[in-house]
């Protein structure tokens, strides 16, 4: 899994986690880095170092403890739920979401089917704390949500389309990328479109969704935002880069969420996952 | 204030016509109404955007600091409506629509377009504080609001600013404080879309972003002989 953390891990956590040490997350970025010399991966040597120290790895350690705990009121794991890819089955499940879920007739992200597995099987109250506290490497949602993320690490983002209802959520997130609205008159497009490419907001060098091989880490959550010191989750980024354009507050699981989500994954597709991912 | 009261009318008219589309009028702003739910995949994309934005997509009743609501802020005016649909690439037709539209939309100040003091409009074209609204309210009791100039320009030379917008170095030196310049410029602040029609410059005097007396601040920073910017 975490080639550098392993060196220093007791034999038997390297036993278990062994058959995923093909990459670091740092192997995937600096792979993309050989790849393309993009202005955007390369803008914080920083970054590239200190990627694979990542907290947010050990938060994602912790998740993988919850996963497999017997929890909540019925007492039992997470290890029958279906998070796509078959009940249990976690590695390359992230990069396969959201992803239609015929148990719910909807397009789901990965923090909704989390939520969707702890309320129904293990039959936490909606409201319970597990289920409700959503943000921050404290919280049993992002332990969990990182742990499966880290599974997908290095694999290519490939999001199904084959269901009508992924369709026509990944095309209305289409549309509300390129939607110019609020006080500054900005669509998610103004800093990430296609003239967007490299440009700079303040120091900062912007990603567009255009250009999938830096798109992939732009949607590479969680990740561990550094002046947060905090793993973060994607809903997490697009709340607040709605609150930065001066809109409102899009909605925590909503049907806007999950088509902006899709539409964000779809643009990345075919490039390698950086789970999880390191940020400003 | 006219303005502003049209605006967020249109917002309330737009709201309450998509939920008549969508038959569940009553229930524009729950996500609860999974049972009312329309066939997502019998819709064009636009209207399926606009649906999830206006029915439980966004908290639209929550107020925001210029007393209005969310839906207002999420109801799009006809230029933005111009640039969304054209992709910021407006017809010649549509050109014409958006110059007009803004040309008119611009107020000058009473007495003629000033120059404030450049060292508040330095500190203004740099903060980004002001009108964000959501999990967490920017509180203006608390602080000025800021002008977010340098996201986009680089403008004074001991900051990193933005390459979004052209530099701004030097902006008053070679254009010259001249009444044509300052008229340029108060109008490119408050619409520039009378000049760049579809820009990504956000209309900060239109909006209300900006009052009056901040406008002036700026326009002391990029224009003033006195300021760091053209030294
Ligand atoms: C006014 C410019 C602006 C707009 C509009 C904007 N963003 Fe961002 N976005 C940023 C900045 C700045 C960052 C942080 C980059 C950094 O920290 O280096 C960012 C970060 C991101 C990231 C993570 C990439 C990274 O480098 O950390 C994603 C994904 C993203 N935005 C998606 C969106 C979406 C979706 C929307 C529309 C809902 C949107 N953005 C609207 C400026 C913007
Ligand atoms: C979201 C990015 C953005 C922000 C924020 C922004 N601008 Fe601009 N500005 C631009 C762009 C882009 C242009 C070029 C016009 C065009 O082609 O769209 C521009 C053009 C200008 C011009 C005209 C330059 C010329 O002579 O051709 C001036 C003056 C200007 N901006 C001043 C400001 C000031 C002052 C602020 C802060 C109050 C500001 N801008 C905020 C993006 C921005």
């Amino acid at each position: 899994m975490i080639r550098k953390l392993l060196v220093a891990m007791p034999l038997a956590a390297v036993m278990v986690t062994s058959a995923y040490a093909e990459q670091t997350p740092g192997d995937v970025l600096r792979g993309l880095i050989d790849r393309t010399q993009s202005p955007y991966l390369t803008q914080s040597p920083q970054n590239v170092q200190m990627i694979d120290d990542s907290p947010a790895i050990w938060t994602g350690y912790e998740g993988g403890d919850l996963f497999k705990a017997p929890r909540g009121p019925n007492n039992v794991s997470m290890e029958s739920c279906d998070f796509g890819k078959g009940p249990g089955v976690v590695k390359g499940a992230a990069v396969e979401l959201p992803r239609y879920f015929a148990d719910t007739n909807k397009v789901m992200d990965l923090e909704g089917r989390i939520v969707h597995c702890m309320t129904t099987v293990q039959g936490f109250a909606k409201d319970d704390p597990a289920v409700r506290t959503r943000h921050g490497s404290n919280s049993d949602m992002m332990k969990i949500m990182t742990y499966i993320a880290m599974e997908s690490n290095g694999m290519p983002w490939n999001p199904p389309l084959s269901h009508p209802l992924e369709v026509a959520m990944r095309d209305a997130g289409e549309e509300m990328f390129f939607r110019r609205q609020g006080l500054m008159d900005f669509s998610c497009a103004t800093c990430h479109g296609p003239d967007a490419s490299h440009k700079r907001i303040r120091a900062s060098v912007m990603s567009s969704s255009s250009v999938p091989s830096d798109w992939t880490k732009s949607i590479s959550w969680p990740a561990f935002r550094v002046g947060q010191q905090h793993a973060r989750s994607p809903q997490n980024r697009v709340r607040g880069c709605y609150w930065q354009m001066r809109t409102g507050q899009i909605r925590q699981d909503s049907d806007a969420m999950m088509a902006i989500l899709s539409y964000w994954t779809d643009a990345a597709r075919g490039q390698p996952a950086i789970l999880p991912d390191m940020k400003r | 204030m006219l303005m502003k009261k049209s605006r967020f009318a249109a917002g309330l008219a737009a709201v309450a016509a998509i939920a008549l589309l969508a038959g569940c009028a009553g229930g524009t702003d729950t996500a609860a109404s999974a049972d009312a739910k329309p066939d997502y995949t019998k819709m064009t994309s636009k209207e399926l955007a606009d649906h999830l934005i206006f029915n439980g997509g966004f908290n639209l009743a929550h107020e925001t600091q210029e007393g209005t609501t969310v839906a207002a802020r999420m109801t799009q005016d006809n230029i933005q409506k111009m640039c969304t649909e054209s992709r910021n690439k407006p017809t010649p037709e549509q050109v014409g629509k958006i110059v007009a539209e803004a040309r008119a939309s611009i107020k000058y100040p009473e007495g003629g377009i000033k120059l404030g003091d450049w060292k508040k409009g330095r500190d203004l074209a740099w903060s980004g504080f002001g009108y964000r609204a959501g999990h967490n309210n920017d509180n203006h009791a608390s602080r000025e609001v800021g002008a977010n100039c340098y996201n986009c320009h680089q403008i004074g030379t001991d900051r990193t600013g933005g390459n979004f917008g052209p530099s701004l170095t030097g902006y008053g030196k070679t254009r010259g404080n001249t009444e044509g310049t300052r008229k340029f410029v108060y109008e490119v602040i408050y619409n520039a879309h009378s000049y760049f029609p579809c820009t990504i410059m956000p209309r900060m005097g239109y909006s209300g972003m900006l009052k009056e007396e901040s406008i002036s601040h700026v326009m002391a920073y990029l224009l003033d002989p006195e300021s760091p910017v053209n030294k």
